[in-house]
C-alpha cells in the first residue's frame, strides 16, 4: 500500500486516501493535505461565520475567518448583514484588527481608506492622485470585496467562498431541522448570543474534532475519570434525599451504558451533515424549569410545545464547521489553524422570552465541558492528540470505519439511519470529504 | 503599623501555603481550606462581572472541586498522564480590604504557574484576588478569583487549578 500514493503534494491523489470502509493516515498528518482542504473544503462551501445577533445594529462588525482567510460579520445601515472579506481594497491591511465591535464607518489604519458595512468605498485621502490613472474610484476593486455567497437560516449566518454552491437552506437539507428545533425552543421564536465565548486550542487535525461528535462508542470510556467519578463523588457528598445538582445532571450521562448510547442513534446525510439522538439524548433528563413550561405553552400551546420538547438531539453537525446542541443550545465552531493546530469555540444562546435558568444552564454546560480547564474536554481532546501522534506510525496506513458497514438504512431518500455504536458519521463525513476534494481535482 | 504588618505576614504565609498545597498535589488540605460555600471561580473574559451568566474557564462549589480531586486519582484520565507538575508563584500581596470586627479581607495579588505537562513547559499568570474569612486564628477562602491574562484565549487543555 506504500506504493499507492506519491508524497509530492502535486501528485496527491486525494481520492485514493478514502474508501468506503476506511481512511487513509494521511488525512490528518500531512500539511499538504491540510492545504487542498482549506482550498477545497472551507474555500468550496457554506461556512458557519456568525449569528445574526452579533451584529444586531449597523455599525457593528464581528471578525472572524473561513479556512484561512479573514472575514467580516458586519451590519450596513440598510438593515442587511454582509460578510466581506477583512481587507482595505488599497494595500490589503486587515480593516479591523479586533474582533467585535462598533464602528461609524471602516477606517483603515494604515493609509485612511474608508468603507461602508457593506464593502462600499466611501472615501480616500487625496482622491485626485488617482485621477488618470487605470485605478477607477467607482469600480468593484476600490471595494472591499464580498464573500462570494452570504446566507442566513433563522439568524445563522453561513457563507461561501466559491458561488458554486446551493442555496444555504438545500445545502443544509436534514440538519436544518436541528436549527428549527433550537429556534423553536424559544418563546418568542428567536435567539441571541449571550455568555461569551470560550476559545479552546487543540493540539490535532481538525477532523479529529468533528468525528468524536457522533462517536457514541467513546464516551464510556474516554469520559469515565470525570463522569463516573462525578457520580461517585455525588453519591457520597450529598444526603440521598437531596435533588440533583444541575452540575451533576450534565455529567453522569456521559458514562451511559453502551445500550443507551446505542439508542440514541446516528443520523446521515448528503454533505457530511447528521446529528445523534432524536428522541432521547445526554441531555433529555435535565430537571424542567416550570415558569419556561408556562412561557413556552402561552406562546405555542400545549400540543405544539410537546412536539418541540420531545425532539432531544445530541450533536448535529454542520460538516464541517460547526455543530450545536439544540436542547442546550449551545454551538461549537471549528477553526482549522494548521494540520495539527485548531481552535474550538464554545457559544452558548438565549431562547428570547425565556427565564433566565436557561441561559445560565446553557453556560454551566459549556464550563463544564467545553472549556480547556474542564473536567471532560482534556480527556476527548488528548485522545485526538494521541491519534495525531499515533497516525505517524506507517505500520498501517488504514484508519478503520468498519463498525456495522453495510447496515445502515436509508429511511428517506438521503437520509441514513443507524444505530448509535455504528461508524455510520464518519462514513458520512468522508463520503462528503472525497467528493469536495476530488471535485475539479483528481 | 506592627499588627499591619503582622497581618501581612499571616496572610502572605496562607498564600505561600496555599500555593504550596497545590504544587504538592496535597488537594484535600488546599481544599480544606475553603469555606464550605466557598467557590473557585476562573473567568473567561477580562472584567467579567459574574459567573453566572457568563461562561469561565472554571467554576467550581465544593462538590465540583471534590470531583477534580477525585479525578486526579483515576486511572482513566487520559489528560493526566504523566500528571502535570506545577510551581505556583504568588507574589505583590496587597490586603486591599479588612474588617477586624468580622474577620473579612479581601487580597488581591499577582502569580505565575508554571506548568510541566505533554514534555512542554506553560506558562499561565495573572491576578488571584482571594476573599478571606479569618476565625479562630485561621483563614479560610469565601473565593478564589484568578484572573488569567490571557483568559479570553485561545487556551489549551489544563486540569489542575491555577
Amino acid at each position: 500500500m506504500a506504493t499507492l500514493i506519491d508524497n509530492r503534494p502535486a501528485c496527491i491523489d486525494v481520492g485514493a486516501l478514502v474508501e468506503p470502509d476506511r481512511v487513509h493516515r494521511r488525512v490528518y498528518t500531512d500539511p499538504a493535505i491540510f492545504d487542498l482542504e482549506m482550498e477545497r473544503i472551507w474555500g468550496r462551501t457554506w461556512i458557519y461565520v456568525g449569528h445574526e445577533s452579533q451584529v444586531r445594529e449597523p455599525g457593528r462588525y464581528y471578525a472572524t475567518t473561513i479556512g484561512r482567510q479573514p472575514v467580516l460579520l458586519t451590519r450596513h445601515s440598510d438593515g442587511a448583514f454582509y460578510v466581506l472579506h477583512n481587507r482595505c481594497a488599497h494595500k490589503g491591511a486587515l480593516l479591523v484588527g479586533d474582533r467585535c465591535g462598533k464602528l461609524k464607518e471602516l477606517r483603515c489604519c494604515y493609509h485612511g481608506w474608508r468603507f461602508d458595512f457593506d464593502g462600499k468605498l466611501l472615501g480616500i485621502p487625496l482622491e485626485h492622485g488617482y485621477d488618470d490613472t487605470r485605478f477607477d474610484r467607482k469600480g468593484e476593486e476600490a471595494n472591499m470585496q464580498r464573500v462570494a455567497r452570504a446566507e442566513s437560516y433563522r439568524g445563522f449566518v453561513f457563507a461561501s467562498l466559491s458561488p458554486d454552491v446551493p442555496d444555504l437552506e438545500t445545502w443544509l437539507g436534514g440538519v436544518a431541522s436541528s436549527i428549527d428545533n433550537m429556534v423553536d425552543r424559544a418563546p418568542d421564536g428567536e435567539l441571541e448570543v449571550a455568555g461569551g465565548v470560550l476559545r479552546y486550542e487543540h493540539d490535532c487535525n481538525w477532523k479529529f474534532f468533528v468525528e468524536n461528535l457522533n462517536d457514541m462508542m467513546h464516551p464510556m470510556v474516554a469520559h469515565q475519570s470525570s463522569s463516573l467519578t462525578a457520580r461517585i463523588v455525588a453519591k457520597k457528598e450529598l444526603p440521598a434525599d437531596s435533588p440533583v445538582p444541575s452540575a451533576i445532571e450534565i455529567i453522569a450521562p456521559f458514562t451511559e451504558s453502551y445500550s443507551f448510547f446505542d439508542d440514541m442513534g446516528v443520523h446521515a446525510f448528503d454533505y457530511g451533515h447528521g446529528y445523534s439522538g432524536g428522541k432521547t439524548s445526554i441531555h433529555a433528563k435535565y430537571s424542567e424549569v416550570p415558569e419556561y413550561n408556562r412561557r413556552m405553552e402561552a406562546a405555542y400551546g400545549k400540543k405544539r410545545v410537546e412536539e418541540i420538547l420531545s425532539v432531544n438531539r445530541h450533536n448535529t453537525i454542520f460538516y464541517p464547521s460547526a455543530t450545536i446542541k439544540g436542547a442546550i443550545q449551545t454551538m461549537r465552531v471549528v477553526r482549522p489553524v494548521a494540520v495539527d493546530r485548531t481552535i474550538i469555540e464554545s457559544w452558548t444562546f438565549r431562547l428570547k422570552g425565556a427565564p433566565d435558568e436557561l441561559l445560565r444552564r446553557s453556560i454551566l454546560y459549556c464550563n463544564l465541558i467545553n472549556s480547556s480547564a474542564n473536567l471532560v474536554g482534556p480527556d476527548d481532546q488528548e485522545s485526538y492528540r494521541r491519534q495525531q501522534l499515533g497516525l505517524m506510525s506507517e505500520s498501517n496506513d488504514w484508519v478503520t470505519m468498519h463498525r456495522d458497514f453495510g447496515k445502515d438504512e436509508e429511511i428517506a431518500p438521503g437520509h441514513y439511519y443507524a444505530r448509535g455504536s455504528s461508524d455510520i458519521s464518519f462514513r458520512n463525513q468522508y463520503r462528503a470529504w472525497r467528493e469536495y476534494m476530488t471535485k475539479g481535482g483528481r | 503599623m506592627s499588627t499591619e504588618l503582622e497581618l501581612h505576614h499571616r496572610v502572605s504565609q496562607f498564600m505561600c501555603r496555599e500555593a504550596r498545597l497545590l504544587d504538592e498535589r496535597r488537594w484535600n488540605e488546599w481544599e480544606a481550606l475553603f469555606l464550605e460555600d466557598g467557590v473557585y471561580w476562573a473567568p473567561a473574559t477580562p472584567g467579567q462581572p459574574d459567573p453566572e451568566n457568563h461562561v469561565s474557564l472554571i467554576y467550581e462549589n465544593q462538590l465540583l472541586r471534590k470531583v477534580r480531586i477525585a479525578r486526579f486519582a483515576s486511572p482513566a484520565a487520559p489528560s493526566l498522564q504523566p500528571f502535570p507538575r506545577t510551581a505556583h508563584l504568588v507574589t505583590n500581596i496587597m490586603i486591599d480590604s479588612h474588617n477586624s470586627k468580622s474577620g473579612e479581607m479581601t487580597v488581591n495579588s499577582r502569580f505565575l504557574m508554571i506548568e510541566y505537562r505533554r514534555g512542554a513547559q506553560r506558562i499561565y499568570g495573572g491576578g488571584y484576588a482571594h476573599d478571606l474569612v479569618e476565625k479562630d486564628g485561621a483563614f479560610r477562602i469565601r473565593q478564589k478569583k484568578v484572573d488569567l491574562v490571557n483568559c479570553e484565549g485561545p487556551l489549551e487543555s489544563s486540569s489542575v487549578w491555577f
